[in-house]
């Protein structure tokens, strides 16, 4: 399967009115349950009508709206492994939309569209060995990578988990963390950028993290999801650790309107990051100059 | 629904059509009052209610003696909001802060009457108070004010459009006055006026302020391109942004100084009367 | 499809015939020059005018177009329920005459961004519902024009009808079934003999050299020509000069991108979303929450617009996105102009076009 092969079949999209279809028109999902995370993200559980089960891959994303307030794309953070009748987002109140996001209840109706974007190939990842390098917020996409190979722990090689936070107030997923690191099937380190007086770990940019790995670069896959600077310097460790850019993966952050190849706003030299992407090889990366 | 939020309009010097806008806008769209309470507004009501959370500001700030107003308002409401281009940049009052204040006062009252009429240097009502939000514009778009209504009623932070008129122009294909030579400062202000004045012929004149990426220096050489002397370019751009240009000091895009030039001659005018005789 | 043809003067009465039953729409004279805009009477319609200033391409996308409208309306227990209605053209069928060869290709190039990937029914509603009639470019429109050098001189394969002034007469070619049909109820068309397809040959031959080159490379070109010019000082020079008014790519034919406003009622409950024409030449186009901004100087947003036009369209759906109509130069207040930015950058990267 060509990694660039990407299916335009979404579950809930487009959606039949009248006879027509629109890709713009959300389903009505409800929801389900608010967890506070952390002083900034909040995770949300939704349920399509009739529980429907999403049917995503891990990287991919939905268009989250609330009509009247606008929509934005929110990736997804349950992995298919994970998702029933329902699924889950962690969202970060960064803006506009998301801070109206951050008041919803329970019981609330939102749209869900999606879900959009070539996500990670899965089935090329198996058999290898698995090191993910997640910055910030970008632990809540990977989240939905890495519990889709601890659920099927048997089909990869080694799972290798490099976390790194500005401070260990913005840490996401504590408990599951400390759950990580009970196993012995993955190895995980966490670093922040700056302490504070209760941290003990490890303090440091998240590139003074890999040093600590060895890895094995014939048989392993990188997969990291940050902010646009992480990459850069992230690619250059894992380029001396022997990986070639066909073995990075990363996920890029754009600006979307429409999710469906239309609007213009994700676009990176001339692919549609909501249609080609958000995941892209590094190899595909540097082809485009506009990418990092 | 909950509680309607209870509002109250302020006017400082201004011409008060901005409020006249809005009571305009009450006409049309009389479901305003619906969502909110109006509990003082002297150009629509007698009643007068202190108790407010919102408060919408016209006018900008012309003496030291109003600055105390502009904090009591302030301490009372949870939101300020500056209500058209005299709140929200000084406006047109600030023209004359050009000139040295007391050249200015000796020139509209009089020798005899200067000292009975107080004034400073115009500015916006943020020079005084912290404004929450601002709905630019020589008068306010009555639409935008709606929205904005509407966007703090949902909780949201109102923004500003922060591209051109040129955008809103083009999208109701109206002719470009600049390139049929009409000077027009469309490519240097900011949209949302859904370009009022070019669809009617008239070139803008950038009452709702500057875009932050504004071109002044093709902006200018657009207008001479019209045969306009330098000293005209900068008297359009400072028609309604002279405090923003004063406050931008050298960086100011005019080829003049817009700080006060005491010896500068006031400009004649048949509508104020500097030699009058003095009051007896 | 066949060749009609019917007298010049036979216009009016085709016009006034498809009146009654179809919104005919068509290039009018304005206080300043031309607009598409709804024609009441026949004589309102001229077919030979200079560049509009928007392309037709608001019939298909218009400048605000309602996607769906919703409410949130409480039940009986004061729990508000959402509900969404998308609402597909309401257009009447419409006629549109007069597109000239650069605006069919841009419509051309409209029809594949959006019936590639998915499919959007909110465009093809209004593109089903809407007659495109051609009328031939014999002479230049504008001199900002440079269709000759973008191959967009004939028509492309969109239209319906295509009306070639041959002296006396219109040379109608049927693109299309409904096309023909709609020719054969509304006029007194008569099938094209040998003699006058000869003389449509004719004229269209002798048009040619009525249109200069302004390119000094040809279009094929454009796509390398930009992967070389990148990183080319030029664009920090446009950058300068650029406005940031968006203006270029509002008025381009090939231009389809869109913010996406939700709009509430005055009791807040129901509302709207629709598409309003958004440009990659605004500071926010490429900004997301947080503040990042991909195309944070206006270089980069100039260098965009311009790879866009001649490389980045071309690689997704296989046409250049320039169509050279010139409305960007007309729009320009700077003088930023797709050949000479092409041309500019072929001189600073000493490029010879070769034979």
């Amino acid at each position: 399967m060509s990694v660039l092969d990407h299916s335009l079949t979404t579950t809930t999209t487009p959606r039949a009115y009248n006879g027509h279809t629109s890709i713009y028109l959300p389903a009505i999902a409800t929801i389900e349950d608010v967890q506070d995370e952390t002083r900034l993200e909040k995770i949300f559980t939704v349920r399509l009508p009739d529980g429907q089960n999403l049917g995503h891959v891990p990287g991919q994303f939905v268009m989250f709206s609330i009509p009247g307030v606008g929509e934005a794309p929110i990736s997804i953070m349950s992995s298919p492994s994970r998702t029933g009748e329902t699924f889950k987002l962690c969202i970060r109140n960064a803006g506009d939309l998301t801070s109206i996001i951050h008041t919803l209840k329970p019981g609330a109706e939102i749209g869900i569209r999606g879900p959009f974007g070539r996500g990670f190939p899965v089935d090329v990842f198996k058999g290898k060995d698995m090191l993910i390098a997640p910055g910030g917020l970008g632990l809540a996409p990977a989240r939905s990578l890495i519990d889709e190979i601890i659920d099927n722990r048997d089909d990869f090689g080694r799972l290798i988990i490099l976390y790194g936070c500005r401070n260990p107030q913005e840490i996401l997923f504590r408990d599951t963390i400390q759950e990580w690191e009970k196993r012995d099937d993955i190895e995980l380190m966490v670093t922040v950028d700056r302490g504070d007086e209760n941290w003990t770990g490890h303090v440091g940019v998240i590139t003074t993290l890999f040093e600590h790995v060895d890895i094995n670069p014939y048989n392993t896959i990188a997969v990291t999801v940050g902010p646009p600077i992480m990459y850069r310097f992230v690619t250059v460790e894992l380029l001396g650790k022997g990986l070639t850019p066909e073995q990075i993966w990363m996920s890029f952050e754009r600006r979307m309107k429409c999710g469906v190849g239309k609007c213009g706003h994700c676009q990176v030299n001339h692919r549609y990051s909501c249609q080609d992407g958000p995941s892209w090889t590094y190899a595909e990366a540097l082809a485009f100059e506009e990418a990092l | 629904m909950p509680a309607k939020p209870k509002v109250a309009f302020f006017d400082f010097t201004s011409c008060e059509g901005c409020q006249l806008t809005i009571v305009d806008l009450l006409q049309t769209h009389l479901g305003l009052v619906n969502l909110v309470e109006i509990v003082q507004f002297r150009e629509a009501m007698t009643e007068k209610g202190e108790d407010y959370a919102i408060a919408f500001i016209e006018g900008s700030c012309t003496r030291k003696s109003d600055e105390d107003r502009l904090r009591k308002i302030r301490e009372q409401a949870a939101v300020v909001v500056a209500l058209g281009a005299c709140a929200h940049l000084g406006g047109v009052n600030a023209m004359k802060n050009r000139w040295a204040i007391e050249n200015v006062q000796t020139y509209v009252y009089g020798e005899d009457g200067k000292a009975m009429y107080e004034s400073y240097e115009a500015r916006p009502i943020s020079a005084v108070i912290q404004v929450d939000a601002a709905i630019p514009g020589c008068p306010i778009d009555r639409f935008e004010f709606l929205h904005l209504v509407q966007k703090m009623l949902q909780g949201r932070a109102p923004k500003l459009p922060d591209y051109p008129l040129c955008v809103e122009c083009k999208l109701k294909e109206n002719a470009c006055l600049n390139k049929l030579g009409k000077p027009c400062l469309g490519p240097i202000t900011r949209a949302g006026c859904n370009a009022i004045c070019p669809t009617y012929g008239d070139g803008c004149e950038g009452c709702r302020g500057w875009i932050p990426e504004a071109n002044f220096d093709e902006m200018r050489e657009i207008l001479r391109g019209h045969g306009l002397s330098d000293a005209d370019i900068d008297a359009r751009f400072t028609m309604f942004n002279h405090y923003q240009m004063q406050h931008m000091g050298d960086d100011a895009p005019v080829t003049t100084t817009v700080s006060p030039v005491k010896d500068e001659p006031l400009p004649t005018s048949t509508f104020a009367a500097p030699q009058e005789e003095p009051v007896r | 499809m066949s060749l009609y043809m019917f007298p010049k003067e036979k216009l009016a009465a085709f016009v006034e015939a498809l009146l009654p039953n179809y919104r005919v729409v068509g290039p009018v004279q304005t206080e300043y020059g031309y607009a598409f805009d709804d024609i009441a009477s026949p004589e309102q319609l001229q077919l030979d005018y200079t560049t509009t200033v928007l392309p037709p391409k608001k019939y298909f996308l218009p400048q605000r177009e309602v996607l769906f409208n919703f409410s949130n309306e409480a039940d009986d227990q004061g729990q508000p329920h959402l509900d969404v209605r998308p609402v597909y053209a309401d257009v009447e069928p419409t006629v549109i005459f007069g597109v000239h060869t650069c605006d069919m290709n841009g419509i051309m190039l409209y029809d594949k961004v959006f019936a590639e990937g998915y499919k959007d029914e909110h465009y093809a509603a209004r593109r089903e519902q809407t007659y495109v009639i051609g009328i031939e470019c014999l002479r230049p429109c504008d001199s900002a024009a440079f269709c000759k050098d973008m191959g967009t001189l004939t028509a492309p394969p969109v239209y319906d009808l295509h009306m070639t002034d041959v002296g006396d007469y219109y040379m109608v070619d049927a693109g299309t079934g409904r096309g023909e049909q709609l020719l054969l109820d509304h006029v007194p068309a008569t099938m094209a003999r040998k003699e006058d397809i000869q003389q449509l040959g004719h004229v269209l031959s002798a048009k040619w050299p009525n249109f200069r080159m302004r390119l000094k490379m040809s279009k094929d070109q454009t796509p390398s020509l930009l992967t070389l010019g990148y990183r080319a000082k030029l664009w920090e020079e446009l950058g300068e000069k650029c406005l940031a008014c968006g203006s270029c790519t509002n008025v381009c034919p090939t231009c389809f991108c869109f913010d996406v406003q939700d709009e509430l009622d005055i009791t807040m409950e129901n509302g709207a979303r629709a598409r309003i024409w958004d440009s990659c030449q605004l500071r926010e186009f490429a900004l997301v929450a947080g503040g990042h901004n991909f195309r944070e100087t206006k270089a980069s947003r100039v260098r965009h617009r311009v790879m866009r036009k001649g490389k980045y369209i071309k690689q997704v759906h296989g046409l250049l996105g320039c169509t050279g109509c010139g409305r960007c130069e007309r729009a320009c207040l700077v003088d930023i102009t797709i050949p000479g930015t092409l041309n500019a950058l072929s001189d600073e990267m000493q490029l010879e076009p070769g034979d």
